[in-house]
């Protein structure tokens, strides 16, 4: 449906994306993440036709929407957009709601019906009325939401909509974007810096990194199998060991500083790599009383610290390399870990996902 | 589409709409009236403009005379008021068909150049030096020119209740006021202006010369019409009424229809001629006196001696 | 103190007879400003979008050149406009000096930086969000132009405001092309409050000074209220 190919965007020669190039398929929901400053916003507003890109294309169902002037407004048209910070008209609800209605010239009966059904869904029945400037941030952007939608488009994109809301509210934009996904076919585009967000509701992610797409895949893609280390460490994986790959007794390990560790896949010796281990998938036991099932790697090491986090613990220990996994109270309490206990950590080659460093 | 929602917002501020349609109906009706005024036809009333200055205006005379002129003629009287100095700019420019000032030296250069002709002399009176009661200069009833000068001395030697207080402005007064300085041997902007604190430009008409003056306690030079009117709230009384060089003579001019073909020269011949004319004569000796007690002018028809110019001027109508 | 307030009972009693002389004065007042605010209205308001929403060499400039006019001297103006339809003056054929017109011009060329320029300032003011918003809903240029002007309405209408107070209020350009004539026609007569003020004052005549003052403060701030109303709505 959407094909950015190299799109490059510069402002004042600084140069803010560098060659984006991915699909998005009609009626999925696809999330654009990255940290703040990644040009996301620059990404969207650039398919929306609110700027032109430096250079590369964007293609909306075939047809190069910056080539062409005269249909630019038709194209944009079908698309609908929601921006991060909740900005209505200084008018009644319901005349927000039916700015896009009147641009295209419907008529007052048909306004009327059309602005009552997009209160319905985003839930702001009989606020039709109120001023919209007097509503909180969340139900101003529920009012953006119905502006956008009630124009029927078939492309919606929402920029960090969720970013300035409570969490109330932003369970409601999120319900709200799923169910307009789901019930009318609608291809989502949203970019947030939460990549939890973009897990929960996207079927597939774009991670935009350093001016371009780092990878994009399905959430449980991006979330286990990095495609680099930059995006591991957004993720949200806390264990990253950098090694060179070495070639052992006929199989290939890595070579960490010293520490040896060995993975499911690699790459040929030489390579240089990042390992990528989830904290789910370390297990921490003290030095004497650990039996590892052979196979798995089992690094001795200390434990560096104990840090609290919620109803857990993280634990870090320094086993050559850093490792930390997370565990609860409990388990701490019954392994009797603390800083300076010596333990064991084990994990098994499978759960390291390698990643070219370059 | 949009038609009704405007026609809603209408019907919701319709008072606001209906006070400002009012509004510009009336302005329209106005402004259509001036339209036609501005281009007089031989149906509609002539319009004569007249520059005066304050010291006149300010008397009420013309706003006397004017409603006699305006039925006697079918006119109407514009009158612009302004310092001399402003009003002969008007006449220059031929910006009013009428002048009336009272500063002779600048009427004869006036005249030459062209901007002016036939003047006429239809009214005279006198300046005075007004001043504090205590008189801290002593100078009641000398000669004007001799007061100016001990006023100056006194002040120039360091007596801080001495003050002078100038018109400043470019106005017939002030010209008069200068002629007094020049007469007592004084090099007016060498030994008067700016010589110390006693002497005090205030760039201001009569009237508000006068409260300064009276606010200081101070002497200044007025035209009698204005010290008259305001009498009745100054503390100041009059000190020097006597001399030559205080007559004060007012003249009406038209202005020369041959540099500003378009000037209502007509029109302005007939207001000359009504000034000097006998019964408006009679009405000007007698202006002022059920107010103030005296009459605020003579009329120039019998004086022209006394005021020194000549019997055409004060008798002969402009043909 | 005494004067002041035999000044202020004078006063209160002009305005509650209705002193024929002092109405004429406050009618013309508000016909001059209103008809130069109106028309200043209609030029500037275009205007100020259209240079707001333009884009061209120089945009800046310009509008820091209407910023630093609007500390215009009004006086300045007034003799502008006196030397041009001076009747030696290139529209003096026209023979408009000493009439309401001309004050009307003279009132109009005053106001019409502070309009333009607070048209843009309020055109500004508009959220950069809402106007992505609009043109991604699809709005046309004209429909675009269109909605941020009316999302600006209230600062556009105090534009208008300020406008009518800074014609109202001004009494040297007033005199120097009025000449503050008191005819016997309403018409043709070019005195207004400020000038009467001006005039008042000079004379001495303090309790009709006081009256003009009164009225004039009650309209400019009138119009104020009422605008203000209206923004609350």
């Amino acid at each position: 449906m959407i094909e950015l190919v190299d799109v490059r965007k510069e402002f004042d020669g600084k140069s803010v994306l560098a060659g984006v190039t991915g699909r998005i398929e009609q009626g999925e929901i696809f999330a654009v993440i990255g940290p703040s400053g990644s040009g996301k916003s620059t990404l969207l507003r650039l398919i929306d036709l609110l700027d032109t890109p430096t250079g590369g294309t964007i293609r909306v169902k075939g047809i190069d929407i910056h080539a062409e002037r005269e249909k630019s407004l038709a194209i944009r048209r079908m698309m609908g957009m929601v921006f991060q910070k909740p900005a209505v008209f200084n008018t009644t609800v319901s005349e927000n709601i039916a700015v896009g209605l009147r641009f295209r010239g419907a008529d007052g009966g048909r306004i009327r019906e059309k602005v009552e059904e997009a209160l319905d869904m985003v839930g702001l029945a009989g606020y039709g009325e109120r001023r919209a400037r007097t509503l909180s941030g969340g139900e101003m952007q529920r009012v953006a939401l119905a502006r956008a939608m009630v124009i029927e488009p078939e492309i919606l994109l929402l920029d960090e909509p969720t970013a300035n809301l409570d969490p109330v509210s932003v369970e409601k934009i999120e319900e709200l974007v799923v169910r307009i996904n789901r019930d009318l076919g609608t291809t989502i585009i949203f970019s947030t810096h939460d990549m939890y967000q973009g897990q929960r509701l996207a079927h597939r992610i774009g991670v935009l990194m350093k001016g371009g797409f780092s990878q994009v895949g399905t959430p449980r893609e991006v979330f286990t199998l990095p495609a680099t280390r930059e995006v591991a460490r957004f993720v949200g994986i806390e264990n990253i060991i950098d090694g060179v790959v070495v070639g052992e007794n006929g199989a290939s390990v890595v070579d960490a500083g010293g520490v040896r560790v060995r993975a499911g896949w690699l790459p040929g010796p030489g390579e240089e790599v990042s390992l990528c281990i989830r904290s789910e998938d370390l297990r921490i036991a003290p030095a004497d009383a650990a039996r590892t099932p052979p196979g798995r790697n089992a690094l001795p090491g200390v434990v560096t610290a104990v840090v609290p986090r919620g109803p857990f613990s993280r634990v870090a220990v320094d086993c050559g390399v850093p490792l930390s996994s997370v565990l609860t109270w409990k388990r701490v309490d019954d392994l009797d870990l603390r800083e300076g206990s010596r333990v064991v950590v084990s994990f098994s080659p499978e759960s390291v996902h390698a990643v070219r460093r370059d | 589409m949009h038609v009704s929602r405007y026609i809603n917002l209408i019907i919701m501020h319709r008072r606001i709409i209906f006070a400002v349609a009012t509004i510009m109906v009336a302005l329209m009706l106005i402004c259509g009236c001036t339209g036609t005024t501005t281009d007089p036809t031989p149906v509609e009333k002539q319009q004569l403009r007249i520059a005066t200055t304050t010291s006149l205006y300010d008397t009420k005379l013309l706003d006397h005379l004017t409603p006699i002129f305006e039925e006697k003629y079918n006119a109407e009287v514009l009158v612009v008021s302004a310092g001399t100095g402003k009003a002969l700019e008007y006449g220059q420019r031929g910006d009013v068909d009428v002048m009336m000032v009272h500063d002779r030296a600048r009427e004869d250069a006036f005249l030459a150049d062209g901007y002016g002709q036939n003047r006429r002399v239809f009214a005279y009176n006198y300046f005075v030096l007004v001043g504090p009661e205590s008189d801290p200069a002593a100078v009641k009833d000398m000669a004007p020119e001799k007061a100016f000068a001990a006023i100056r001395e006194k002040g120039m030697a360091g007596d801080a209740s001495v003050i002078f207080v100038s018109r400043g402005d470019a106005s017939g007064t002030h010209s008069k006021e200068k002629a007094i300085w020049k007469a007592a041997e004084l090099n007016y902007s060498a030994d008067v202006q700016g010589s110390g604190d006693w002497y005090q430009e205030a760039g201001t008409g009569m009237g508000a010369t006068l409260e300064m003056a009276n606010e200081k306690q101070a002497y200044t030079l007025s035209d009698i019409g204005t010290y008259l009117a305001y009498k009745g709230d100054l503390d100041l009384v009059t000190i020097v009424d006597e001399g030559d060089i205080l007559l004060n003579v007012y003249c009406a001019m038209q202005i020369s229809p041959e540099k500003f073909p378009d000037i209502n020269s007509t029109v302005a011949k007939d207001w000359v001629n009504f000034l000097i004319s006998d019964d408006v004569q009679k009405e000007i000796a007698s202006f002022g006196v059920d107010k103030y007690g005296q009459p605020l002018f003579y009329a120039a028809q019998d004086d022209w001696e006394k005021i020194g110019v000549t019997e055409a001027e004060v008798k002969n109508p402009i043909a | 103190m005494y004067e002041i307030i035999e000044g202020f009972l004078e006063a209160a009693r002009l305005i509650v007879t209705l002193d024929a002389d002092v109405m004429a004065i406050a009618l013309r007042s508000i016909l001059i400003s209103l008809t130069a605010t109106v028309i200043g209205t209609l030029v500037a308001v275009p205007l100020g979008a259209a240079i707001y929403f333009g884009s061209f060499p120089g945009r800046k400039g310009l509008i820091n050149l209407i910023q630093t006019l609007y500390a215009l001297p009004t006086v300045v103006v007034g003799l502008l406009i006196f030397l041009l339809i001076s009747r030696v003056g290139p529209f003096g054929f026209m023979r408009l000096l000493f009439t309401p017109t001309a004050m009307v011009i003279a009132q109009t060329v005053l106001i019409l930086p502070i309009m333009t320029g607070l048209t843009i300032s309020a055109l500004s003011g508009v959220d950069p969000v809402l106007r992505d918003a609009l043109r991604s809903l699809g709005a046309t240029r004209l429909q675009f132009f269109g909605n941020v002007m009316k999302e600006a309405r209230f600062a556009i209408l105090a534009a208008v405001a300020v406008g009518f107070g800074r014609a109202i209020s001004e009494v040297g350009a007033a005199i120097l092309v009025g000449g503050n004539i008191m005819a016997s026609s309403f018409a043709s007569s070019t005195r207004v409050l400020t000038t009467a003020i001006s005039l008042e004052t000079s004379m001495g005549n303090i309790s009709e000074s006081i009256a003009l003052g009164i009225i004039l403060l009650v309209i400019a701030l009138g119009v104020n209220l009422v605008i203000t109303a209206i923004q609350h709505r």
